[in-house]
Formats: structure tokens, C-alpha cells, sequence
């Protein structure tokens, strides 16, 4: 069942002359992960927005196409309808915060408190929240006391109790360090678990190819592919597209070593093969 | 030749908590990374050595001047530092300002300031853009706009902070290729890095910090060996080091040729 | 990273009124000091927020903010008492100046009425948690907006300080010197302004996404997290105040 539906969707920020998004077409099936690759400028950010309504709402411009989050058209939707549908996060966690809330129990409420929702029934959400993003412990706590992570888990926790199927999340861990990082992939995979459709735009390319269930590669606004990790990082063009592969895939191709079961390059660790080498001769001539 | 030398450097902001405790280093030329996680006194020690904090106890000689001595603005002769953050800094509306902006300062003539500054650019790919307005330009021509405003300083230390932050895979092999040019002038390239694999390809000597100590200092490889050690700093080895161990290779490799080369010569041997 | 706000956090029996009986106490404080011109009630009103500071066990807090306007005091002693209008009898001289007595009354009164507004504005702040008091006046029917707006920017400026602490250091960093006389203060600011002022519209603008994407301007009516809470003698506090400002009005229209 698809989640989301997008046809030919065209988009051109306001006072600019280049297209930001140049006809996409792809579909999103409910419970998938993807991931959004592709170098900055590429469009990745754009299409978070456009996926929340916040393109056009937003940021106006020139919009073309059609965009369906569940049974909603973007273009004909408030975004604070949107918003019940397809959450978004994004990278600076400190803008995330509303700045009006005492404690991280009221920050998440703020959503359900716009989005008039009895008070009963905002008690269980934040609760719900709260252990799934693991933040019970500092549900008190001022947010602006909290460190990197643990902020941008908050800004996940105030998304996800608005209970939308759909969470986006723009380089969430670009400001965050090695355990800031892990904290956001380990949450993300849980949600995944609970049937929450994942999309994340980011760079780290080996966190994308272990957790994503396809990849899509933008580049200059266009879909240049959309497909499972191992096909789309085993392209031979695309650092032309100004994306390098996960190492494990860059020596598995100089190494010649295929995923048995795909014939195509590991893209995890997992994959790439724990027994002893044989290079073909192949292999070895033409380092020689 | 010590470049910079610290001496047990301790520091706290005041309250009870020790950011660093009784650190002792001493820098030469080797491109030295830090790494560590957040917290750990990375960040503070790198303001340290450029004169912005004040040392709670201990000393840090920077040329063999005690940084006790000088204020920062005058220590900027001597040690460069690219902040995580452009908009922090730009302020200028002409690209080529903002780069004179730092040798004018420290006392260079206008004539001076304006080579430094186009030389700068020149190292950084924006020889092009001298005359534009910054916030005109991407983030991350932005983000080298601060790399040519502090080289252009002339300074014999530079430190950088977080310079792979948001970058994609073309900023980061240009930030490679401007700290291996700057090591080959003779600079010392010191860096505060989250990318392990880009610690490994670029840099000779890696210092862990974890909760204001240093916990390994070496050179790389070795630092890159010890995985219960890092673990402990809760920082992983390189993607390329554990697909080393994946194939069962006993060696710490740094890079993908060196792997490369090993397998194949192995094989040949064989 | 704690908020800039001037509450102060203590057991009492004036941090347990509702704020808005206090918001009116406020405003009636003022008012009456204003409707009935004398010294002897204006001082009256000062004592009576002073004992109100008391009992909140704020008292000492306020001193400091009335330390501060003491040279705006200072100010209109001085220029009322030497140059009041109506100004016929010498009070005393000092150092060859004289100081009349109608300005030194009329200096008096005015001194005693910036008191009076500080000491009453101290009750509300210093008693009330910000966004109790807005949360209240949204649920009397304030736009949520504008409430929002009052908080997030007191929440923000400590933000603002440390920004200008990453700011001030990456132009130390490049030879910009910060300390020493005041003409090299001022040319310091020129490097921060721009900066400062970006990074604040650049937040602003993420910071309004955030929100819009959690419903922000969702049309219909809003609920809340907080319970209500329950004010003790809610009724009767602002029956007095009311009555008092009725008194007062009566009296200024008898006379």
C-alpha cells in the first residue's frame, strides 16, 4: 500500500531561475525506509519540504505535479493537516524547540495542545513518547539543558506524538557527535519496528546502506535512481553525482567481491564476506 | 621543534567541574587529529591553545610564547583557527574583505593583506568569486571562505574545528586536499575531527580525549588498533580498519589502497 | 542553559494568587498613584507592595532593580527642584545652588510613583512563573500567538548571549581586539552586528518551520497540558482591588 504517491512534481524557490525540484515521479510503499542521497544542492532538503507541505505553504515559489501523503494532496491541505500525516526533522536541534516550554513533557505537548487534542489523551502520547525515545529519565528537565542528542531525540519525541505515519528527518545527525549519532539511528530503527514509514536525507553513507530499505539518488533535482542500496551503490557512475559509496563497497569493487546472493557489491560490513580471500587473476593483473 | 607545548594544563569554567585535568603534549609538524566525544574537552582546549580561555592552572607556550601573555588577538600571528560555523564570522559584504579582515588585524599592509588573501583563495577554489557578496554563495563555499580567512593569516599553526561537519563527499576531499597542500608548505594542520576515516587518510599523529585526559596519543595506526580502548571513548575504528578484520587481515589499515595492495600482494604470494 | 526570566522560585502565600489578580493590582497600583496625587497615598500604595514583597519573601529582589533606577531618580530630584514652575520657596542650598520646596514635594511625588511602579510590577514578576501568567491570559481568550512570541523571547536571549560568545570568539580568533578603550570597543561591535543579527533571522526562520509543522496555526480551539490551577479567594482579591479603584476614582471626582 502506497504511503506516498508523487507525480511529476516540479518546484522553483521564489526570486531564483533554476528548478529546486525537476519532475519526480516515485511512489513510497507504508513501513519502508529510505534513504535520501545525494550531494548538497541536490535537492534533498527541498523534498523533505515539499513532502510536509511546507512547499509550496512555506516558502511559496512555483509548484507543478501532484503530491500525496496518505489520502491527503499536498497542494490542496493545510500543513498543520499534513502534519498529523507526515512529520519532519531536521538538522539543527536547538531551532526545533518551540523556546516557550519549561520542561521536555511540555515541548512535546505543544502539538497536541494546537492541534486541540484532550488532555486525557496528550497524557498517554507524551508517555508513549517519552519511552520510546528513551527520555523518561530527563522529562522534567529544561530543554535547552540537554545535550545534542538527547535534544534532537526530543524534537523526534514532539513529531512522533502527533502520530503521523510518515517521519522525515533532514540530516538529523549532522550536528551530532559519534553517540549523539547512534542514539538517533537506534531510535529511528525502532520506530521502523513499530510500522512508522522512515525518510532520511543524509550523508553518511553507511548508516543509509545498513538501515534503508531502497536509496534514492538526487542529483541537480532530478531522481537519477531509486532502488535498493546494493543496486544504487554499485553503479559505476556514481561519484559523478558527487556521492562516494560506503568503503565496504569501494573496496569490495576493486576486490572484485559480490554479495553471493545479489552478484552485486556489499554495501554493510555484514555483507562483505568473512572468510579468506581468492582474487581472481583478473583482479590481481589489473592492480599489477 | 616544539610548535606548541603543554604544560599540566588544567581547566574549569569556574564551578566545580574539571573540563581538563593536568593535560601534558607537546606539538611538531605531524597533522595531528583529536578525537573524542562531545564533552570531552576537545572544543575547550582547542580555544585554549588560541589565547580565548585562560589556563585555571598550568601553562601552554605557543612558539615559546606562554599564552599567559599575550591576548588572542595578538596570538593570531602565530595559530589559526576555522570556527564549525561561517555565519558566525562573515560579516563583510565582498569575499575578498572578509579574507583581509585577519592580516590587517595582525598588522599587514594593505598591499600584503591582498596577496595573502587572493593567494588564499586560490588554495581554497574560489578565485572566482573575489568580488561577490559571501551570503551570495553555498554553505559550503561559505565554509572555505573561512578556511582562506584564516590562512591568509600567514600563521605557522592551524587548527580547525569540525571541518567536515554538513559536508558532502566533494567538500570533504577538497578539505583533504587543502590539509595535505598546507602540511607540504609546513604547516601544522591540527584538526577536531567525528569522521574516523578521514582521520585516518590525512592524519600522521591521533590524540583521544575522553573526559578531560588523554587517553591514547600515537600515531595513527596504532591509536586505530586499539578497539577496546576506543570503545571505552565510545568511538569506533575506521569503516576501512573493520573491514580489514572482516577479511581477516591481522593489520590496521588506514585507507582503501593500502587494503587493496595487501590483498593482492598477499595473493601473489601465495 | 537556564531562561532569562526574574521569577523567583519560593513557597508563598502571594506566589499561590492567581496572576491576574495580580496583573490587576498592578495596574490599579499604578493607576490610583495617578488618580489620587499625594504623597501620603502614594507612599501608602509603595508600602503596601513592599509588604506584599515581604510576605512573597522576595523583598530583597527588588532592591537591585530600584538600585538601578536610583540615577533616574537622582535626575528628577534635581531638575524638579531647582526648576519646577512654581517654584517660590527655598528649601536649602547646596554648594551655591537653591532647591525650592514646591519642586522638592513634586520631585518627591514622582520619585515615589517610579517606586510604587516598580515595587507592584515586582509582586507580578517576581511571583509568577512567565508562562503561568500567559498561559492564563491565553485561556481568557489572548491570541496564543502573541503569548508564544513573549516566551520564546525570553527563553531565546540567553541563546543570544552564548551566540555572541561563538561570535566574539571567531573575530578574537582573527586579530580583532576587544579589550581597551572605548573607541576600540565600538569598532569591535561592526564585526558582531552582522552575525549576530543573521544567525537570530536564520533561527527565527527554522524555528518558525518547527512550529508551523506542529500545527502552530491550526484553525480551532486549543487545549492545554497544564491542569488548571485552582487560586485561592480568586474572587474576592480582585472584588477588593476593584473597589479600591472605584474609592479612589470617587474621591478624585468629589474633590
Amino acid at each position: 500500500m502506497n504511503i506516498i504517491r508523487v507525480e511529476g512534481l516540479k518546484y522553483k524557490y521564489p526570486h531564483t531561475d533554476k528548478l529546486a525540484l525537476d519532475d519526480l515521479t516515485f511512489d513510497i510503499k507504508k513501513g519502508e525506509f529510505i534513504g535520501i542521497v545525494g550531494k548538497n544542492t541536490a535537492g534533498k532538503s527541498t523534498l523533505c519540504y515539499a513532502l510536509t507541505g511546507l512547499v509550496p505553504h512555506f516558502f511559496k515559489g512555483a509548484y507543478g505535479g501532484q503530491v500525496y501523503v496518505d489520502d491527503l494532496e499536498i497542494l490542496k491541505s493545510d500543513i498543520s493537516d499534513i502534519s498529523l500525516k507526515a512529520g519532519l526533522v531536521f538538522e539543527n536541534p536547538f531551532s526545533q524547540m518551540t523556546g516557550s516550554k519549561y520542561t521536555v513533557a511540555e515541548e512535546i505537548a505543544f502539538g497536541l495542545e494546537n492541534m486541540g487534542v484532550d488532555r486525557e489523551e496528550m497524557i498517554t502520547r507524551i508517555n508513549e513518547s517519552l519511552l520510546l525515545l528513551d527520555i523518561e529519565h530527563i522529562k522534567d528537565k529544561n530543554p535547552f539543558s540537554l545535550s545534542g542528542g538527547q535534544m534532537q531525540r526530543l524534537a523526534i519525541a514532539s513529531v512522533i506524538a502527533m502520530r503521523p505515519d510518515v517521519l522525515i528527518l533532514d540530516e538529523p545527525t549532522s550536528q551530532l557527535d559519534p553517540q549523539g549519532t547512534e542514539e538517533v539511528f537506534k531510535v529511528v530503527e525502532k520506530l521502523t519496528k513499530e510500522g512508522i514509514t522512515i525518510i532520511m536525507a543524509e550523508h553518511k553513507i553507511e548508516k543509509i546502506a545498513q538501515y534503508s530499505d531502497r536509496v534514492m539518488l538526487l542529483h541537480n533535482g532530478r531522481l537519477i535512481d531509486f532502488d535498493t542500496p546494493q543496486k544504487v551503490f554499485s553503479r559505476e557512475d556514481i561519484l559523478d553525482f558527487g556521492v562516494s559509496p560506503p568503503i565496504f563497497t569501494k573496496i569490495c569493487r576493486v576486490l572484485n567481491i559480490r554479495d553471493a546472493n545479489t552478484d552485486l557489491y556489499p554495501v554493510t560490513l555484514e555483507q562483505v564476506p568473512k572468510k579468506e580471500l581468492t582474487l581472481s587473476k583478473e583482479t590481481i593483473s589489473k592492480r599489477r | 621543534m616544539n610548535l606548541i607545548r603543554v604544560q599540566d594544563l588544567s581547566f574549569s569554567y569556574g564551578d566545580n567541574q574539571m573540563i581538563l585535568q593536568g593535560l601534558n603534549l607537546e606539538f611538531t609538524e605531524q597533522t595531528t587529529a583529536i578525537i573524542g566525544q562531545n564533552g570531552a574537552g576537545k572544543t575547550t582546549f582547542v580555544k585554549l591553545l588560541k589565547g580565548l580561555l585562560t589556563p585555571s592552572s598550568g601553562d601552554i607556550f605557543i612558539n615559546n610564547i606562554n599564552t599567559k601573555e599575550l591576548i588572542a588577538a595578538k596570538l593570531a600571528k602565530y595559530i589559526g583557527l576555522v570556527f564549525q560555523n561561517p555565519n558566525d564570522q562573515i560579516f563583510k559584504s565582498k569575499v575578498i574583505d572578509e579574507v583581509m579582515f585577519g592580516p590587517l588585524n595582525i598588522g599587514y599592509s594593505e598591499k600584503e593583506s591582498k596577496e595573502y588573501a587572493i593567494e588564499a583563495l586560490e588554495l581554497v577554489g574560489l578565485s572566482g568569486e573575489v568580488d561577490r557578496n559571501p551570503y551570495d554563495l553555498s554553505l559550503s563555499q561559505r565554509k572555505m571562505i573561512t578556511v582562506a580567512s584564516v590562512l591568509a593569516m600567514q600563521t605557522n599553526i592551524i587548527i580547525f574545528d569540525e571541518p567536515t561537519m554538513g559536508q558532502d563527499y566533494e567538500g570533504k576531499e577538497k578539505l583533504k586536499e587543502i590539509m595535505r597542500r598546507l602540511h607540504h608548505n609546513g604547516k601544522l594542520v591540527i584538526s577536531i575531527l567525528h569522521d574516523m576515516d578521514f582521520v585516518a587518510e590525512v592524519f600522521e599523529r591521533t590524540i583521544v580525549f575522553n573526559r578531560g585526559r588523554v587517553l591514547m596519543d600515537g600515531d595513527t595506526r596504532s591509536v586505530f588498533s586499539k578497539v577496546e580502548m576506543l570503545k571505552g571513548a565510545y568511538l569506533d575504528q575506521p569503516f576501512v580498519t573493520q573491514v580489514g578484520k572482516q577479511l581477516g587481515f591481522a593489520e590496521t589499515f588506514l585507507n582503501v589502497d593500502e587494503l587493496v595492495e595487501y590483498a593482492v600482494s598477499r595473493e601473489i604470494h601465495n | 542553559m537556564q531562561s532569562m526570566t526574574l521569577y523567583v522560585e519560593k513557597n508563598s502565600l502571594i506566589h499561590k494568587i492567581d496572576p491576574i489578580s495580580k496583573l490587576l493590582f498592578v495596574v490599579i497600583s499604578i493607576a490610583i498613584s495617578y488618580i489620587v496625587p499625594t504623597i501620603s497615598v502614594v507612599l501608602g500604595s509603595v508600602v503596601i507592595s513592599i509588604l506584599l514583597l515581604i510576605i512573597g519573601k522576595v523583598f530583597r529582589h527588588i532592591l537591585p532593580i530600584i538600585g538601578v533606577s536610583l540615577i533616574l531618580i537622582l535626575s528628577i530630584i534635581i531638575v524638579q527642584g531647582l526648576f519646577h514652575p512654581e517654584s517660590k520657596t527655598p528649601l536649602f542650598t547646596l554648594g551655591g545652588i537653591v532647591f525650592y520646596k514646591e519642586g522638592i514635594s513634586y520631585a518627591l511625588l514622582l520619585t515615589l510613583r517610579v517606586i510604587n511602579m516598580l515595587c507592584a510590577f515586582g509582586v507580578l514578576i517576581l511571583t509568577t512563573k512567565p508562562d503561568e501568567l500567559i498561559e492564563t491570559l491565553i485561556k481568557k481568550g489572548m491570541s496564543p500567538k502573541l503569548g508564544y512570541i513573549f516566551l520564546s523571547v525570553l527563553q531565546i536571549v540567553p541563546q543570544m548571549r552564548a551566540t555572541m560568545g561563538k561570535i566574539t570568539d571567531a573575530q578574537r580568533s582573527r586579530g580583532m581586539e576587544t579589550q581597551g578603550n572605548v573607541w576600540i570597543r565600538m569598532k569591535a561591535l561592526f564585526p558582531l552586528i552582522g552575525p549576530v543579527v543573521l544567525n537570530s533571522l536564520n533561527d527565527t526562520r527554522e524555528r518558525a518551520i518547527a512550529l508551523e509543522i506542529r500545527g502552530f496555526n491550526a484553525k480551532g480551539v486549543k487545549t492545554f497540558y497544564n491542569p488548571s490551577r485552582n487560586y485561592p479567594y480568586r474572587i474576592a482579591i480582585k472584588f477588593g482591588l476593584i473597589l479600591v479603584l472605584i474609592l479612589a476614582i470617587v474621591w478624585r471626582v468629589w474633590k
